[in-house]
């Protein structure tokens, strides 16, 4: 045998298809910045509109130490899909121009993810909902958006299956709010999956869910510390939820910093920061911790 | 002993069904792994897989492992953290190993350990420059100046 054999793989001879899902692990932003030039036949595949359905603007966090401003790449990503993105994750960096911007051009969003968008406000969301009749997939984590903007997209979004609305958890025996929970049980009746990480939530808010969301097979109630899941609303959520949570239950497999923060430590009403969440686990992107029905993507891999 | 009738009682012994590789060895694999590619799904659904199924595309080598990818990946009741420390393992191989489980993956259509490895060779990728990326794919860059320029120009959201 020759001993310079050629290689037996050349990693340009992937189908167009595989390589494609290769780069999309990427995130959008290293997609931009690297993946697309390194040679032509990965341009040409990062060029192709079926590379945006999908737009992940992961990054550090660190936006005062990026060299780019992710608005601007984001609304060239957006470009990019030419209308056909279906999925949008945006963390630390939104703004309500970009959310009308992409919600302008995309008419067929079925998944959108929000991370601390602190600069995304309650109006610039719901006009926003009133754009996203197809949406079943959306997580508004670590953001502070009010009821009546839940209830906005809970009218607006009739298709919605998953609802990801994460805080911190915090100790606050004094602290409960059913706002949200009641919003959800009024307004998202379709719901399979629902994530309520850190929530204030109370009994009552939870058997409003329970009464008003008959498909919910899914149920993340950690550190939900108001909750008090014994007796019969405990019968009641094992019987009814095929995937139950509890507020105690470990927190290894949970995407964020699970801290807990204590009444002692906090004068203040509200979070002072999220400099402790920790975003570097990112191979739960497109699933959730425990949940192995991928059919609810099943548009992700039209 | 064996038995090839249908019968779902518990007391019949594994279905198994036979796949040859492209060098001529064959495998047996249970059939509930076997459920795993949708292309030996259809084939068993289509009864055509009582007989060794040919997979020209698949050497022995490989078609081994992913006989092993399946059977673990089928076996109930696995702890979801050893199975991925288990899977991480199975994708620490050389580069042309990985190239063909993908191709593998892909003609048999096992959409999991296709994600495993298409996530394995992203990981290689990531945080990397174009010129780490051509060394550890031995690609070459392939641009013309042209397209140098146009790249240069659309970086409209770089910071100066």
């Amino acid at each position: 045998m020759a001993t310079d054999d050629p290689p037996s793989h050349n990693w340009l001879d992937l189908p167009r298809e595989i390589a494609t899902t290769i780069l999309l692990k990427l995130g959008a932003v290293e997609i931009l910045t690297t993946a697309q030039r390194v040679c032509t036949s990965w341009r040409s595949i990062c060029a192709d509109p079926a590379m945006w359905r999908s737009i992940d603007m992961r990054n550090t966090g660190d936006l005062s130490g990026m060299d780019h401003d992710l608005v601007a790449m984001c609304r060239h990503a957006v470009d990019r899909s030419h209308g056909g993105c279906v999925d949008i994750n945006i963390e630390y960096f939104g703004t309500d121009e970009l959310l009308k911007y992409t919600t302008d051009r995309c008419n067929h969003i079925r998944r959108l993810r929000l991370v601390c968008c602190n600069n995304i406000s309650d109006e610039g969301l719901c006009e926003a909902a009133t754009k996203l009749p197809l949406l079943e997939v959306l997580e508004l984590s670590y953001c502070s958006f009010s009821k009546e903007a839940l209830e906005t997209i809970g009218q607006c979004c009739p298709l919605l299956k998953s609802f990801k609305l994460n805080s911190q958890g915090y100790r606050y025996t004094h602290m409960e709010c059913d706002d949200e929970a009641q919003a959800i049980a009024k307004n998202m009746h379709g719901l399979r999956h629902l994530q309520l990480f850190g929530n204030k939530m109370t009994n009552e808010g939870l058997k409003a869910i329970l009464d008003s969301c008959p498909h919910l097979e899914h149920l993340d109630l950690r550190r939900c510390f108001n909750v008090n899941i014994g007796g019969n609303l405990g019968k009641r959520c094992t019987e009814q939820i095929k995937d139950l949570r509890r507020p105690y239950d470990p927190t290894d497999d949970y995407e964020f910093d699970a801290t807990i923060h204590d009444e002692e430590s906090f004068d203040d009403d509200y979070p002072s920061g999220f400099s402790d969440i920790d975003f570097s686990d990112y191979d739960n992107y497109y699933e959730f911790s425990d949940y192995d029905d991928y059919s609810v993507y099943g548009f992700l891999y039209d | 002993m064996s038995s090839s009738s249908s019968s779902s009682s518990p007391s019949c012994p594994k279905k198994m069904i036979t796949l040859k590789s492209s060098d001529g060895e064959t495998f047996e694999i249970e059939e509930i792994a076997a459920l795993q590619s949708k292309t030996l799904e259809s084939m068993i659904d289509e009864n055509c897989a009582s007989t060794p199924v040919p997979l020209p595309n698949i050497t022995g080598k490989i078609l081994a492992k992913v006989v092993e990818y399946c059977t673990k990946h089928a076996e109930v009741g696995a702890d979801a953290e050893s199975l991925r420390a288990w899977d991480a393992e199975f994708v620490s191989v050389d580069h042309p190993t990985l190239f063909d489980y993908i191709l593998a993956a892909n003609f048999l259509e096992i959409p999991t350990l296709l994600n495993l490895a298409c996530q394995s060779v992203a990981d290689m990728v990531k945080g990397k420059t174009p010129d780490e990326i051509h060394k550890i794919f031995n690609i070459k860059s392939t641009f013309t100046p042209e397209e140098e320029e146009e790249l240069r120009r659309e970086n409209q959201w770089a910071f100066d």
